[in-house]
């Protein structure tokens, strides 16, 4: 039904009473009561919720809709609940989908039952004119649950608008209002102990600008602890790649707060636990290297020519086994006492109040001077090692400026709330591009590398072999073009970021208080 | 979206019926349906308990278009829609007549509902002038409900022989025996003879049954209002038999 109408019941109103107050005006038919079960989902970043989009599943079908809208904008049949989005049947839905999900899996948030009785209005002639369905739904699980919510659902039937307009105002004149802004979706999410939007893999930190910069630096460091303690506990589960992924950002962005928020803590503090971090992150690295490898596998499939595409497939079983070997690595890792003294050691360190007298430099700054006066040196930084890099372009060194570009791009992040908004965003998004960039060459420069070596390794003998070399040989080879037209686009990238308006608005919104301009 | 008429050119031998129930079946099955009842008479318009009445009757009819879609009811079921028929459906002929290629006027009326209707069916009169001629343009599939007599034989001779004469594809006709009566051992014989005689004859027959006769005290389909019935069953087979050999036609 595309224009049904839900209304609220009045106060005290069960179905009985629904049921004789319309019988004086109308002939009705009750039907027999149908129970239908629906199980809503999202992915653990709340990638549906964000753009206000409800998928849910009932009776084999997967229905997706906008919240506070009834109308239902795809519906698909499906045999079993989806979890990725390769799970779900070519078409409308899946293509509508696709870009949202990605790589993520999708989790059942909650399952609801619905009981539905349809009311049939019917004319002198016993014609069905409207249909008034009153549905509760309480959650599936648990037998005294909670009735979530009763409505009243009006169902026009193609043909009959004026029954349904006087059945609209008969309705409305008994005290069942209409209710528009009303979502079920809210309920069910609070019942199952959820709250949506609750996890983002994006910062969002509130720091006050006269805060002493010790004490800021604990609190980003603090929540990104969180950020690696919610991921790390999910991981075991291997539901998808991104707890990892999520839990790496995390691990990188520590260590590089702890080497860009410079004399804030102690220096052997300092030192102490990026040595820790640095390990943390090395646990992880072949399992995130694998990951990125097997994501990749129909692009890189789609790179070969269509005689090769199957010739590689030893290479991902290869990647395969392996990962579930990395896997167990991790997860072993994480139950180390090495590891667990760590992040215990580390906590303990960011619960510890500020000292006073301050025990660094720099320490009892207001956060705002240091944040001004880190992320302009590191602009200008970039900026005179850019210009230099890119006249004789080296492998290498266009790595290096990735890094400083990514040390950069962090600051920013964990600061921006102390900035105007849209100003911070805009810049953000200005080096996000010029990142990208440097990302994708970055990116084909290691699979080179990395498929070079792991060719080396194959356990297949005989033609097989033979032809695996051919397959990886010629993806070397398109990586290698790829990386060839990025470098090209480099070069434009950067002059835009160097630019005189772009250094101008670097200048100004962290210059104030600083004497030097950029070269 | 896929078009079926059910027509004869014989009377009484189970159109409405039939019509009626395949939609319903259809609709059913998830397929978004439309009936249209291009019957004067309008049985099936009286089967769904709809008013016998169009928005500015035939002439709003060939309008087609918004005039079209203010006329569409829904029936009690669910992706089920009807347009009713009208009286004045009675001077279809001599309107169609009247117009620029009177032959594929229905064509053009039911082009704006292919998108919003997965399955349009076709409940016909009998007819084998212009407006037989627009069905069978209009229609991917013609239906035929044959009576197993000599008379039955004759009128789909008939039928065959105008449609090849006239250059309309008789590979998307198929018939299916209709109040059939197996005690009878002309009806059996006669069967025979028309599976050898005519393509397209589906392998599926309804009986003579008071039960599809009561539709219309009951004003229901009858897959809907005894789903368990032979009657029912055999309008499932009929409908199972039919998506059979249309899907397996390789002309489609």
């Amino acid at each position: 039904m595309h224009n049904q109408l839900k209304f609220r019941l009045p106060d005290e109103y069960n179905q009985q009473q629904l049921t004789s107050a319309l019988a004086d005006h109308y002939v009705i038919k009750k039907e027999l009561p149908a129970l239908k079960r629906m199980a809503i989902y999202d992915t653990f970043d709340w990638r549906l919720f964000n753009k206000s989009f409800v998928l849910y599943m009932s009776e084999k079908k997967l229905f997706l809709r906008k919240l506070f809208k009834n109308a239902l904008i795809h519906s698909a049949a499906i045999t079993s609940p989806p979890v990725f989005i390769r799970d779900f049947p070519d078409g409308e839905l899946k293509e509508r989908l696709s870009p949202v999900l990605k790589m993520r899996a999708l989790l059942k948030l909650i399952e609801l039952h619905s009981r539905l009785t349809a009311h049939r209005i019917l004319n002198q002639d016993d014609k069905t004119v409207a249909r008034l369905v009153y549905e509760e739904i309480k959650p599936a699980r648990g037998k005294n649950a909670p009735i979530l919510a009763i409505y009243l659902w009006l169902q026009p039937v193609k043909g009959y608008t004026k029954d349904c307009q006087n059945l609209t105002k008969h309705l409305e004149e008994a005290g069942f209002a209409a209710c528009k802004k009303e979502d079920i979706y809210f309920k069910a999410i609070e019942v199952a102990g959820k709250s949506p939007g609750s996890y983002s893999s994006k910062l969002k930190i509130q720091l006050d600008p006269a805060m002493r910069s010790d004490e800021a630096s604990k609190t980003i460091l603090r929540y990104l602890l969180q950020i690696m303690k919610i991921n790390e506990a999910n991981l075991e589960k291997d539901l998808d790649t991104e707890f990892l992924h999520d839990y790496r950002v995390a691990i990188r962005r520590t260590r590089s707060a702890l080497g860009q928020i410079k004399s804030v803590f102690p220096q052997n503090t300092t030192g102490r636990f990026k040595k820790n971090f640095s390990f943390v992150g090395k646990l992880s690295n072949q399992l995130r290297d694998i990951d990125v490898y097997l994501l990749k596998e129909d692009v890189f499939k789609a790179m070969l020519p269509p005689v090769l595409r199957n010739d590689i497939d030893p290479l991902f079983d290869y990647l395969k086994k392996k990962r579930s070997k990395a896997f167990k690595h991790v997860i072993s890792g994480f139950g180390s006492d090495k590891y667990r003294k760590i992040l215990q050691d580390w906590e303990a360190f960011l619960d510890e109040p500020v000292q006073d007298p301050p025990l660094a430099s720099d320490a009892d700054l207001p956060i705002i001077t240091l944040a001004k006066k880190r992320i302009y040196t590191q602009y200008r930084r970039i900026v005179a090692d850019g210009s230099q890099i890119l006249e004789n372009t080296d492998d290498e060194k266009l790595h290096a400026l990735r890094i400083e570009c990514k040390k950069l791009r962090y600051m920013m992040e964990f600061f921006s709330s102390l900035f105007p908004r849209k100003k911070i965003n805009s810049l953000i998004a200005q080096l996000k591009t010029l990142q990208d960039n440097l990302g994708d060459f970055n990116d084909l420069f290691v699979q080179k590398k990395y498929l070079l070596n792991i060719a080396e390794e194959l356990p297949v003998t005989g033609q097989k072999h033979k032809k695996v070399l051919v397959a990886i040989g010629s993806l070397i080879g398109t990586l290698g073009r790829e990386k060839q037209i990025i470098k090209d686009a480099l070069a434009k990238t950067f002059t835009n970021y160097a630019s005189p308006p772009n250094k101008k608005a670097f200048s100004e919104l962290f210059a104030s208080g600083q004497k030097e301009t950029v070269p | 979206m896929t078009t079926l008429a059910i027509y004869s050119n014989k009377g009484g031998v189970g159109k409405t019926a039939a019509a009626v129930n395949l939609s319903y079946l259809a609709a059913q099955t998830g397929a978004k349906t439309l009936i249209c009842d291009l019957d004067p008479q309008s049985s099936a318009t009286y089967y769904f308990r709809v008013k016998p009445k169009l928005k500015s009757g035939a002439k709003g009819f060939i309008k087609g278009g918004k005039q079209i879609n203010k006329s569409i009811k829904g029936t009690d079921y669910e992706n089920l829609d009807l347009l009713p028929a009208d009286f004045t459906l009675r001077n279809l002929d001599a309107a169609f007549d009247k117009l620029k290629r009177p032959k594929e006027r229905l064509g053009k009326i039911i082009k704006p509902f292919k998108a919003e209707y997965d399955l349009i069916i076709f409940d016909c009169p009998v007819t084998i002038s212009t407006l037989a001629e627009n069905i069978f343009n209009a229609s991917e599939f013609i239906l035929v409900p044959l009576i197993p007599t000599t008379l039955s034989v004759r009128t789909h001779r008939q039928l065959l022989s105008f449609c090849r004469k006239n250059k309309y594809d008789t590979s998307k006709i198929y018939a299916f025996f209709s109040m059939v009566d197996r005690r009878k051992k002309m009806h059996k014989e006669l069967m025979a003879m028309m599976l050898k005689e005519f393509n397209g004859v589906l392998r599926s027959l309804i009986p003579y049954l008071s039960q599809i006769e009561r539709m219309g005290i009951d004003r229901e389909p009858v897959a809907a209002s005894a789903p368990g019935s032979v009657a029912s069953k055999a309008y499932q087979n009929l409908w199972a038999k039919f998506q059979e050999a249309t899907l397996a036609n390789p002309s489609i």
